[in-house]
């Protein structure tokens, strides 16, 4: 069953955080639904449509920036009060915009988070979770990871409210009381929780997305958790933002509504089987912070209504837009929108002349010598992930207005790669890296009406430093903002929940004179998805896994100590190196002695070994393509060939596709491997830095056992 | 239709292709045509792999027997296959002979052009060119009664006539990429566009240039609009219309132009500029604004966009093709669809428009009542001002000579990068100057090092704020770089006079070539006399400028280039129409006479490789013979010994055709810059003495009469 829907744009409030837009019940015999939706201005703005007009109930003053909204209510009644979370505060609102709690967490940092059940208030800032009744003190947990967002599995489910957190560390995390029940591992960062079908179902279902994308759905029971289905993103679309279940389609069984950060919409059905299909995609040019399925616009139409970063509520509707046009006809507008634009006209002009007596006024201070002169400041909505399919970060830029140039610079040499979706014209400048320390500079000029931008970026381990991009937009006084991004030593490492103890492993131990904090702070200086906040305890332990080549990492440290432990020597050699410079630099004295068990080369070597030889196929195989499709050109068939060659034809745009899809892979691994040679004998005090020209050679001429003898004997 | 199974016809409800073909076939980039070969059908040309060329005819399936070039394909009956054996470097069908039926096909290759007639399978003409073909236009040209097959190669223009005689032949700046012909200047006849590497559109009518209009990459291609419009697409992914030689809009992407053509999608009148992307994107774009007015995708990138009655239905239809042989066919808008071919409401975006625009104002009047704010904000005193200077600085140990671009604050602020957009002068479209944190300043020196002499403008971008800022004011100027700016007034007196030398009168007054030097010369205080020495920047040496008060001018230079590009820039400056010179640059016509004899050398060593193919391939005609008797004759030791022979053969053959190869290319490069050296004298000359030397120049060469081609080069015209 195909689903059609049109787009149909609102009303445009600030800039808006996720899940901050929601419908509220339908009231009485009315079938249109009002919308609530609050931005960063601090304002929350409640409006209806009234033929094909936005009419306000109401509307707050400004005040600070509003990181989510929920409705809550009497349990029992219908949920239409409207609860915001700014800053620490938690307001309360009728449906009629009067304002009737106002409650102060006494957070030392702002919420980010918050659930509303009844009498009961969960509300989480980046490591903190609280739980209040009546606004009463109730529960607490500092949870190991920032947390994301929170939703709370209803008493009837499990006898009691079940809050569960959404934590970075890919974990979401069941809670009783102010104790930690049980963890639950999802496959990539999880960015927003929904109940199954509003209310988790009876059997405590919660949906999850990941900012990598992925989409699931889990079943909490009392001491563990059941995966019901996971979806993986095959297509590379954005990260999860926000969730919803919604009959669209009008069969009896609610979709799933889906927005994500690359301005992608979807809807969800489930097969005989339960399982999730795609129904329904539709791209926005720009993040989905908040999605809900309800009936606003047109009574009798059902439609899914978004909420989107520059504060565009919009609506997908079943209502079809477009009358037939008949020959001869003119398109004419509506009346309605030919009103509407007629407002939207006068108020600009308004608008227009205020700027103009502003500029003036600014003309006239900026003679004076004691004036300043401030910048508009505009807010950037910016993400930079490592991609676990292709080891690159990806760094996805989304500003409120349309950007006009960006400026990239990093002091570390990078790859930057070219992405289809970008239209922006991209330079490279020749770079000095003396005595600017500059490896990357380039400019992206982009097209008008850009306001997103997605790059991606190829980092070295062992190589680290900052890329810094500067953002111009198309705003009057021109400004730019700077934004950093770390690359660290170790960039290519991700955080996982185990590992194999099996492998043959390399020990780099640390002691010495340095605090738990100190040693804290120089494994977030190596290794991505590590939280800054040092944790709780005496000692903690990281798992990381290797991207690329898939050998893994354990780090374990407390007060005094610490202990690296990896099957890729390289990532031992990268770790000492750093270290030692970390310490020496605030002047603390290392004890660093490592164990280095050789075995691990060669297991290092088979387990890149597969990779090598499949990206040797494909590159063997792709450069035969043009020479085969020629042969065949000339003989008029292929019958002649052997069937090897006949198949590299069959498969050659499959081949092609694989081919693009990881440029400079083969580069990428010679490079592991070269780096594999020359730290392996580095901790054995040898310098074979001469022989690397052998090696490439072996490399040329590829040997899983040759390369290994060559390894061994050198 | 009777073959509806390979061509599948479409509904056209919204602007859907009308037809979609798979041809199987790989399409070379930019070599598509459509010919009417029998004078009825439309059939579709293109070169493929392996030096063939494809001709596509669903209309009367060939019966014919493969014969001479022509061959059937073997999986599709509608397609035949025309063996050139060489790699096609352009194609284009049309009609070459007055009152011939069918149109010709002509194919060029890096040495030769085949003018070929499809229908009856016969060659009309075939000719060898030494400067090959890169780009091909079939038509008129100004007064030359037939029509013409222009062929553009390594800096030549060469048309042919129906029976393949020599009627046009000039030189043009560098090797020429696209060709165009179009009534430029308004006078009924046809002129010449010619795109070229040095980055130049060039008007000819017939022989003499009327005007050039600089653009900052090759132009890769060309198409005629309507009157004197037309559009053009470069390298970099730029695509523009010109009337006349003004730019109407430019566009660019980061993908490439792969072909332009233009036609009235929207049937509005007037015919919009179709583009084929390297993406697989096709758009259509409005003459006047460049507004895209329609769009498709392909899944590979576009070879060639042309146009054809393909369904013979007495409609043309826009016809796209992918380089993996895809073809679509879209028909012009039917009149209910206002030319609104794009699925988006026109209002919403309005409204998004708008919306935005109160956003953004909004923003504004929220900063403006900011009183307050600390410096990470990115707060500078209001009366902050940039300041730029540009000046020559000569070379010194570390920094070769350039130009430097001095920006800086008058008080506390730094400037934390500065952008600075440009065209033609950078690698890429932009250069960045970012400091280091310990070398953040008030002041941003960049040395500017332009590669040619073209006036530049530089948008300069600087980001200026305090130390710590996140946030910065973005100030933007525009300064421009005057054309000759690398050239510094300072000279060494013990430096070498050049011995290169050009004379010429003109009929104006002396202040005029000294307002003439103030703006095209980077002189920091101005001069007052027509009297100035400079030392090259770039390629060292002197260049001296004097004018007596007669009006005759002495320019001194062994660069003959500069001279070239002095003269022509002085001469549109004083607008003069013709200008004869008299020159001598005893360095480089010395130069040109050995590389007049390499070409001799290169011409015998040729024909001597040829020879000694013809040899080898007799030799192994007889082997081969021999061999394969011995295997029949069950003598397998012979056979073997005489395949090993031949395989040593082969290898004696593959070698001697890398030889010639690289003899073939150095002949090449020879004769190229034989033309240059042409077009140079040429261009120490303006208007019709500037095409009499050329054509005088060309004739010399053509009686291999060295030293006449001296005298003209020297005096600017024959002797005689």
């Amino acid at each position: 069953m195909e689903l059609s829907l049109n787009r149909v744009d609102y009303l445009q409030v600030g800039v808006t955080s996720q899940k901050t837009m929601r419908l509220l019940p339908a009231a009485g015999r009315k079938a249109t639904q009002k919308v609530a939706v609050a931005d960063h201005d601090g304002i929350i703005t409640c409006f209806g449509m009234k033929k094909g007009e936005a009419v306000p109930v109401f509307k707050t003053l400004p005040g600070q920036k509003i990181s989510r909204l929920e409705l809550g209510g009497a349990l029992g009644t219908p949920q239409e009060k409207i609860f915001v979370a700014a800053g620490s505060e938690v307001r309360g609102y009728t449906k009629k915009g009067k304002q009737f709690l106002s409650f102060e967490a006494n957070l030392a940092e702002s919420i980010k988070a918050m659930h509303i059940a009844g009498a009961d208030l969960f509300v989480c800032a980046s490591y903190i979770y609280n739980h209040y009744c009546d606004c009463k003190d109730q529960h607490y947990y500092l949870s190991g990871d920032k947390i994301n967002d929170i939703v709370c599995l209803p008493a009837e489910s499990l006898g009691r409210i079940v809050p569960v957190l959404a934590c970075q560390d890919r974990v979401l995390r069941v809670l009783q009381g102010s104790e930690l029940s049980y963890e639950v591992e999802v496959p990539g960062p999880p960015t927003v929780l929904e109940l199954n079908n509003k209310d988790g179902g009876t059997e405590g279902e919660v949906l999850y997305g990941t900012a990598d994308g992925k989409l699931g759905l889990v079943k909490m029971t009392e001491s563990s958790p059941v995966h019901r289905w996971e979806i993986s993103n095959e297509k590379k679309k954005g990260g999860v933002l926000c969730i919803d279940t919604f009959d669209i389609v009008g069969d009896g069984v609610r979709e799933i509504l889906v927005g994500r950060d690359d301005g992608t919409v979807e809807v969800y059905g489930l097969d005989s089987s339960s399982e999730p299909v795609l129904r329904f995609e539709h791209v926005l040019s720009e993040s989905v912070t908040s999605i809900q399925g309800g009936c606003v616009g047109k009574e009798s139409f059902d439609e899914v209504l978004t909420a989107t970063y520059t504060g565009w509520v919009t609506g997908l509707t079943s209502e079809t837009q477009r009358e037939e046009v008949g020959p001869g006809d003119e398109v004419k507008m509506s009346r309605e929108t030919q009103n509407k634009i007629a407002a939207l006209r006068a108020e600009l002009e308004q608008l227009q002349l205020k700027v103009l007596q502003e500029r003036e006024k600014y003309q006239q201070t900026s003679q004076s010598s004691t004036a300043v002169s401030a910048v508009p400041v505009f807010s950037i909505n910016d993400k930079f992930t490592l991609c676990q399919d292709d080891a690159s970060y990806s760094l996805t830029l989304e500003v409120q207005t349309a950007i006009d140039h960006l400026l990239l610079q990093s002091d570390v040499p990078i790859d930057l790669l070219d992405v289809d979706k970008n239209s922006a014209v991209v330079s490279f400048s020749e770079c000095d890296s003396e005595p600017n320390g500059n490896f990357l500079l380039a400019t992206y000029r982009c097209q008008a009406n850009t306001t997103r931008l997605e790059l991606k970026v190829r980092s070295i381990e062992g190589q680290y430093g900052t890329l810094q991009a500067y953002i111009t937009p198309r705003l009057q006084p021109k400004t730019c903002q700077v934004r950093q991004y770390q690359i660290k030593p170790l960039s290519l490492h991700q955080r996982t929940h185990s590992i194999d103890q099996n492998r043959p492993m390399n020990t780099l131990s640390l002691t010495g004179q340095f605090s738990f904090a100190e040693i804290h702070s120089w494994v977030v200086f190596c290794l991505p998805e590590v939280p800054e906040k040092t944790p709780a305890g005496e000692s903690a332990t990281f798992l990381f896994q290797n991207t690329f080549l898939g050998t893994q990492l354990e780090t374990t440290y407390s007060k005094g100590e610490g202990h690296f432990k990896s099957d890729n020597i390289s990532t031992i050699s990268i770790l000492k190196d750093v270290l030692s410079k970390e310490a020496t630099k605030r002047k603390i004295n290392l004890n660093i002695s490592y164990d280095i068990n050789e075995d691990s080369v060669n297991h290092t070597l088979r387990m890149i070994h597969p990779k090598l030889e499949y990206q040797l196929l494909l590159a063997k195989k792709v450069q035969l393509i043009d020479a085969l499709k020629e042969l065949q050109v000339h003989e008029g068939n292929a019958d002649f060939l052997i069937p090897e060659y006949r198949s590299i034809l069959e498969e050659s745009t499959h081949l092609l596709e694989e081919y693009k899809k990881q440029p400079a892979h083969l580069e990428r691994l010679y490079g592991m491997i070269t780096d594999l040679f020359i730290d392996k004998f580095k901790f054995k005090g040898q310098n074979v830095k001469t022989k690397v020209s052998q090696l490439l050679e072996i490399l040329d001429n590829y040997d899983l056992n040759s390369l290994m003898d060559f390894f061994n004997a050198a | 239709m009777s073959h509806a199974f390979t061509v599948q016809f479409v509904r056209a409800a919204m602007l859907v292709p009308i037809f979609t073909l798979k041809l199987n076939h790989k399409i070379n980039p930019r070599m598509v045509t459509v010919g009417k070969f029998d004078g009825v059908h439309p059939c579709l040309a293109a070169a493929t792999q392996a030096g063939k060329v494809f001709i596509h005819n669903p209309h009367t399936r060939a019966q014919r027997q493969a014969a001479h070039r022509l061959s059937q394909s073997a999986h599709d009956s509608d397609i035949s296959l025309l063996n050139i054996n060489q790699a096609v470097s352009c194609l284009v069908a049309g009609s070459l002979e007055p009152g011939q039926v069918g149109d010709a096909l002509l194919v060029g290759s890096q040495t030769n052009l085949l003018a070929y007639d499809v229908h009856n399978n016969a060659d009309v003409f075939y000719k060898e060119v030494a400067d090959g073909a890169n780009a091909i236009v079939l038509g008129k040209l100004g007064d030359i009664p037939s029509p013409l097959a222009i062929i553009g190669g390594n800096c030549a223009l060469q048309g042919f006539d129906h029976e393949g005689n020599d009627q046009f032949w000039t030189v043009t700046g560098d090797n020429v990429r696209s060709l165009m012909l179009c009534d430029f200047t308004g006078d009924g006849k046809n002129e010449l566009l010619v795109g070229s590497e040095d980055f130049d559109i060039r008007v000819f009518k017939e022989d003499e240039l009327v005007c050039e209009m600089a653009e900052n990459e090759t132009v890769t291609s060309l198409c005629h609009m309507h009157g004197s419009r037309f559009g053009y697409a470069l390298a970099n992914g730029t695509v523009g219309v010109y009337d006349r030689t003004a730019r109407y809009w430019r566009i660019k992407s980061k993908n490439h132009a792969m072909s332009i053509h233009a036609f009235d999608l929207n049937a509005d009148g007037v015919v919009e500029l179709i583009t084929g992307w390297s993406n697989g994107k096709i758009d259509a774009r409005s003459d006047r604004t460049g507004e895209v007015i329609f769009k498709d995708n392909f899944s590979s990138s576009i070879a060639g966009v042309v146009e054809g009655d393909y369904r013979m239905d007495g409609q043309v239809q826009l016809i796209c093709t992918s380089v993996d042989g895809e073809v679509r066919g879209y028909l012009p808008a039917s009149k209910e669809m206002k030319g609104n071919l794009m699925d988006t409401s026109v209002e919403q975006d309005l409204i998004r428009e708008l919306s935005q625009r109160r956003q953004n104002l909004l923003l504004e009047l929220k900063t403006s009542r900011l009183t307050e704010g600390d410096a990470q904000m990115g707060v500078i005193p209001a009366n902050t001002q940039l300041q730029t200077a540009l000046c020559v600085k000569a070379a010194t140990e570390a920094q070769k000579a350039h130009i430097e671009l001095n920006i800086s604050t008058p008080n506390e602020t730094i400037i934390r990068a500065v952008l600075i957009f440009a065209e033609g002068i950078f690698e890429g479209e932009s250069h960045v100057v970012h400091p280091s944190v310990q070398n953040l300043s008030g002041c941003v020196r960049v040395p500017i090092i332009p590669p040619k002499d073209i006036p530049v403008d530089l948008h300069i971008k600087a980001f200026v704020g305090g130390r710590n800022s996140t946030q910065f004011h973005v100030f933007e100027i525009t300064r421009q770089l005057p054309r000759f700016s690398m050239y510094d007034l300072h000279v060494d007196p013990a430096a070498p006079q050049p011995t290169g030398i050009v004379c010429f009168g003109i009929n104006d007054r002396p202040q005029r070539v000294v307002m003439w030097l103030n703006q095209n010369f980077l002189l920091p205080e101005g001069i007052d006399a027509p009297d100035v020495k400079f030392t090259c920047l770039r390629g060292g040496g002197l260049l001296s400028i004097s004018m007596q008060p007669s009006g005759e001018i002495t320019l001194k230079t062994d660069d003959i280039d500069l001279a070239g590009d002095l003269i022509q820039s002085l001469a549109s400056f004083l607008a003069i129409e013709d200008l004869q010179a008299e020159a001598d640059f005893p360095a480089y016509f010395e130069e040109l006479r050995v590389t007049l004899t390499e070409v001799d050398e290169f011409h015998s060593v040729h024909q001597k490789l040829t020879a000694a193919m013809a040899d080898h391939s007799n030799h192994i005609r007889t082997m081969l013979v021999q061999a394969e008797d011995a295997r029949l004759m069950g003598d397998m030791r012979t056979m073997k010994k005489r395949y090993m022979e031949l395989y040593d053969l082969n290898r004696d053959l593959i070698n001697e055709y890398k030889i010639r190869c690289n003899n073939h290319n150095a002949l090449i490069a020879c004769l190229k810059s034989v033309n240059q050296a042409i077009q140079r004298a040429g261009q120490l000359r303006v208007g019709k003495p500037k095409s009499q030397v050329i054509a005088a120049c060309r004739n010399a060469i053509k009686n291999n009469n060295v030293n006449a081609l001296f005298k003209i080069m020297r005096a600017g015209t024959a002797s005689s």
